[in-house]
């Protein structure tokens, strides 16, 4: 672990041997990523922010499970993020079933709604996240999270192969679905380019 | 090429990762093929309206909560004293709990005292002794006050009851009779005892 160029491998090591500042570096580095994926994933902000407490907590306590010649630190820990997140899925459907969809419609339609009064190239930042986040939401979770790892994570193939424990062509077989069901979405509230 | 092949090349098609040869085939496939072309189409719109979005912030305040929830101090084993004293102790530090008790003693002190300000002349020991003298004065005073009151009550409540058991004596003077042969009766049916 100690030879490896990555920073994070020599970070997990003072973490190891018990190093408090290690870790609040390591924590400083990744809660951006690890909370991008939990919100993109959840839709939900304080839901994300009790997953990525979760996460590090776990992360915390398996952190001698790493081993640096099976990945990255990234990769380890978007696949610990998204072990949480599918569990966190499976606990939480049965609410969602009653009140996701009829919660989310009026959004999306406000969202909608208020782009189709405007040329599209005008749709950026905050309202063009918004907007992906609702429909995200609207994809099957495995189509989800690969879309979500690979352009709004910017993992690669191999990575999201290995967090995901699947083939890469499954993976790319995957995001291409999950495009594709996000742009026709889109395309229904007129919004695709 | 055939479309299973080709949906394995759109991906680094679409993120322009494929090299010349490669490239070539899939648009000649694409060119054939509308159900991939459509399916191309769609998947660079959504990479294209992905990259407008926004990055997700996390709250400034995220980092704070998670580096104290880690359990440095925590995850050093306590000893078994030291466990048994937390596990009893704890419940009774959490700020809820405090918060409560706080709260409470405020409410009974306003209900019982007569809030001012504390001057320093209150904590000269003659006068705090006094303080303290008076106090215990007033408290016996009432003590004995409560204990007087009670004795009256008791005393009018029995002679209540002693006038209440006249008055019925007199309302009914035949009841005298009937249970004395009541008695009688009971007596003869009560089995001896073996000498």
């Amino acid at each position: 672990m100690e030879g490896s160029l990555d920073p994070d491998f020599s970070l997990v090591s003072r973490c190891l041997r018990g190093d408090e500042p290690a870790w609040e570096e390591l924590v400083r580095l990744h809660t951006r990523r690890v909370y991008g994926l939990c919100f993109r994933f959840t839709g939900s902000g304080s839901e994300a922010q009790d997953l990525t407490q979760e996460v590090f907590l776990r992360v915390f306590r398996t952190l001698k499970t790493f081993r640096s010649t099976e990945g990255s630190f990234a990769t380890w820990l978007a696949r610990v993020t998204r072990n949480l997140l599918i569990d966190n899925y499976r606990r939480t459907r049965q609410e969602r079933v009653t009140d996701s969809i009829e919660e989310q419609l009026p959004m999306i339609e406000e969202a909608g709604g208020a782009a189709s009064v405007r040329p599209d190239h005008a749709l950026a930042g905050r309202e063009a996240s918004e907007i992906l986040q609702a429909t995200l939401l609207k994809l099957s979770p495995d189509l989800r999270e690969a879309v979500i790892l690979r352009d709004l994570q910017e993992m690669e193939y191999r990575e999201i192969a290995e967090v995901l424990r699947i083939p890469e062509g499954t993976v790319k077989s995957r995001i291409n679905r999950g495009r594709a069901e996000l742009a026709r979405h889109l395309r229904k509230q007129k919004l695709t380019v | 090429m055939n479309c299973a092949e080709l949906e394995v090349l759109i991906c680094d098609y679409v993120d322009g990762t494929l090299d010349a040869a490669h490239k070539a085939e899939v648009e000649s496939h694409l060119a054939d093929c509308a159900l991939c072309a459509e399916l191309a189409r769609d998947a660079s719109a959504a990479v294209r309206f992905m990259e407008r979005a926004a990055e997700v912030e996390p709250p400034p305040e995220l980092v704070t909560r998670i580096l104290f929830d880690a359990p440095w101090r925590k995850g050093a084993n306590p000893s078994g004293a030291h466990r048994w004293i937390n596990a009893i102790v704890s419940p009774f530090l959490q700020p809820r709990f405090v918060m409560g008790m706080a709260m409470s003693i405020l409410s009974l002190s306003l209900m019982f005292n007569n809030v001012r300000q504390l001057r320093p002349q209150d904590l000269e020991p003659a006068k705090v002794w006094a303080g303290i003298e008076d106090r215990a004065v007033r408290s016996w005073a009432r003590t004995v006050k409560f204990y007087e009151n009670l004795k009256v009550v008791y005393q009018v409540q029995s002679m209540l009851h002693e006038w209440q058991q006249q008055d019925e004596e007199l309302q009914r003077p035949a009841a005298k009779t009937a249970p004395a042969g009541q008695l009688d009766s009971h007596k003869l049916s009560v089995p001896e005892k073996s000498k």
